[in-house]
């Protein structure tokens, strides 16, 4: 009966249903087809969603949309500029970089392309940058964001598994930075090459206004990250405290909210938060469906079957997740497999937190990998160039990003380090 | 017709903004309670998931309204003019359709959960449940007003 499930959901995604819907229709035809009762429907989603650490969501959300109410993305942007600027290719390390501080305030790399890439992509344009390198740096640049911390689709891996969301978020700060500086090669290369321009070097002034001008949204990042490792918050409240935090820096500090924008913001975030719960809900009833038809366990025998090499199956488990992550939202994809394929890797002794980061890498790399790589398409519709452009731009820079992926697949402790040191 | 989708549009609106600030405001007593009082109350966490789960019902209506829930192009934009039409209305007809068999039995739903009381703040477990009757009901408002605008083109 499971093809049901899947031949509905795939239909329905391929017929331009959101993710979220398809997952709920799919789930309705096999309990129609296995005659379920429906009151399953309702009950699982509202099980789905009475999570207290899903509250963090929409906090993080909030707090990110406030701050960036008070123009953070232009600041961040400014402050990059000023410290890459006078390199060759400085924009385009600007981008990396602005993406790596970025990560603390919006956590999802869809968002990233698209805040980042309104101010970036027409400014490196200006600037004599081609287009499609523009959109290229920019789409790569997006994904590292979800992976240093802190991270929306971290705390639903760790919802999902009963993982520590401070661990998890610990675990990604290496892996980021190691994905940011990789690029950030690539593009001082390329740029070399193509001769692109450099600014003036920017006085010891410039930085300081610059870092000032950011430091409250980096306090911000620093504030929830320590909150949570040190014990003092739980994650939603860390959340909450940024919101708090995030609504007084924009009232008093940078002068840009007011009530009216304020609610303005809350209610957009919340919108946002609600698309994610919806999905949310709806996977939980899926999920709970894989379960009964003990998909998880045919699934870990038949790769286990295959080989119960470590490595092996953690070649197969990374080239599934960029394949599905070409195509599928990331919180989809990660409701979808992850718990079914954390079972997989543990079961080859792969430890579970080291296997968090990786699924989420794969499906970052996913996001930039043509032909289907939603963060391409994204840039590329700032960028007003072809998918094909952006594609060709953006090899130089998912090879350097699998590159990062097998060195982490292969090095847990690049992973396990940190919480190691901090939390054990 | 006008009136009504302005009342609908109104009442999510403060629907949502009251329970978002409902859950903020929770969260911040039971931080403020574990610094700085001798035993942090324990009906913040509960209170703080139900107003959450309010919000994200009122605001999923607004979602649909809105255009928030992401979806893949890929396919559709092969299609004709024609196909896509069609697919449109059919993509309008079955969340009419999931939405409403939500709504149907989040009814029964909440009939299961009359008896029942949440562990810290006592109250009916239907009132929690409730919320479930409003996300579908008004993602199905909104799927029906999409699908008549379909139509009407």
């Amino acid at each position: 009966m499971i093809w049901i499930l899947v031949i509905v959901f795939v239909v329905c995604l391929l017929f331009r249903f959101p993710i979220a819907f398809a997952l709920g229709l799919s789930c309705l035809a096999y309990l129609l087809a296995k005659g379920i009762p429906l009151i399953v429907l309702p009950m699982k989603m509202y099980s789905g969603i009475d999570v207290f650490v899903l509250l963090s969501i929409p906090g993080f959300i909030l707090a990110g949309n406030l701050m960036n109410g008070g123009g953070l993305t232009e600041k961040i942007i400014s402050f990059c500029n000023h410290i890459t600027g006078h390199i060759r290719g400085g924009l385009a390390l600007a981008n990396i970089g602005a993406s790596m501080l970025f990560a603390g305030i919006s956590g999802t790399a869809i968002s990233d392309t698209a805040s980042i890439g309104s101010v970036m992509i027409p400014a490196m344009k200006k600037e004599g940058y081609d287009a499609d390198f523009s959109c290229a740096i920019t789409a790569a640049s997006s994904t590292v964001g979800p992976i240093i911390p802190p991270s929306v689709p971290m705390i639903i891996a760790a919802t999902l598994s009963g993982l520590s969301v401070g661990r998890l978020f610990l675990a990604g700060a290496i892996p980021g930075f190691l994905l940011g500086f990789g690029l950030m090669i690539v593009a001082y290369y390329i740029s070399v090459k193509r001769k692109y321009p450099t600014f003036p070097k920017s006085n010891i002034r410039q930085i300081l206004k610059g870092f000032l001008d950011t430091f409250w949204s980096l306090l911000m990042t620093f504030i929830i990250l320590f909150g949570i490792i040190g014990g003092i918050f739980t994650p939603t409240e860390a959340s909450i405290i940024a919101v708090f935090y995030a609504m007084l820096v924009g009232v008093f500090v940078y002068k840009k909210l007011n009530l009216k924008n304020i609610m303005v913001i809350v209610l957009d975030s919340m919108k946002t938060s609600a698309s994610l719960m919806v999905l949310i809900g709806f996977a939980n009833l899926f999920g709970w469906i894989l379960i009964t038809e003990q998909l998880p366990q045919i699934i870990s025998t038949e790769i286990n079957n295959f080989s119960d090499n470590k490595y092996v199956v953690l070649l197969l488990i990374n080239l599934l997740l960029i394949l599905v992550g070409t195509f599928m939202e990331t919180i989809a994809a990660l409701l979808i497999l992850f718990p079914i394929l954390l079972k997989v890797a543990i079961g080859v002794d792969v430890d579970p937190i080291h296997f968090a980061v990786i699924a989420l890498l794969n499906l970052m790399i996913g996001l930039t990998t043509p032909p289907l790589g939603v963060c391409l398409f994204v840039s590329a519709s700032i960028g007003k160039v072809s998918i094909g452009q952006v594609s060709k731009a953006g090899l130089p820079f998912l090879l350097v990003s699998l590159l990062v992926l097998t060195i982490i697949t292969l090095f847990p402790d690049l992973s396990l380090f940190l919480p190691r040191l901090f939390m054990d | 017709m006008k009136s009504i989708k302005k009342k609908v549009a109104q009442f999510l609106k403060y629907g949502t903004l009251l329970s978002s600030f409902g859950f903020i405001g929770a969260t911040l007593i039971q931080i403020y309670a574990r610094f700085f009082m001798a035993s942090a109350p324990s009906w913040t966490e509960e209170a703080a998931r139900f107003f959450f789960i309010y919000a994200m019902s009122f605001a999923a209506g607004l979602a649909m309204k809105n255009g928030y829930y992401v979806h893949f192009d890929i396919l559709f934009n092969k299609m004709n003019k024609k196909q896509q039409q069609i697919v449109n209305i059919l993509v309008s007809v079955l969340t009419l359709i999931l939405f409403g068999v939500l709504t149907l039995y989040a009814l029964q739903f909440v009939k299961v959960g009359i008896p029942e009381h949440s562990p810290s703040l006592g109250v009916s477990m239907a009132i929690a449940f409730t919320s479930i009757v409003i996300m579908g009901l008004f993602v199905s408002f909104y799927a029906c007003l999409d699908l008549l605008k379909k139509w009407k083109r």
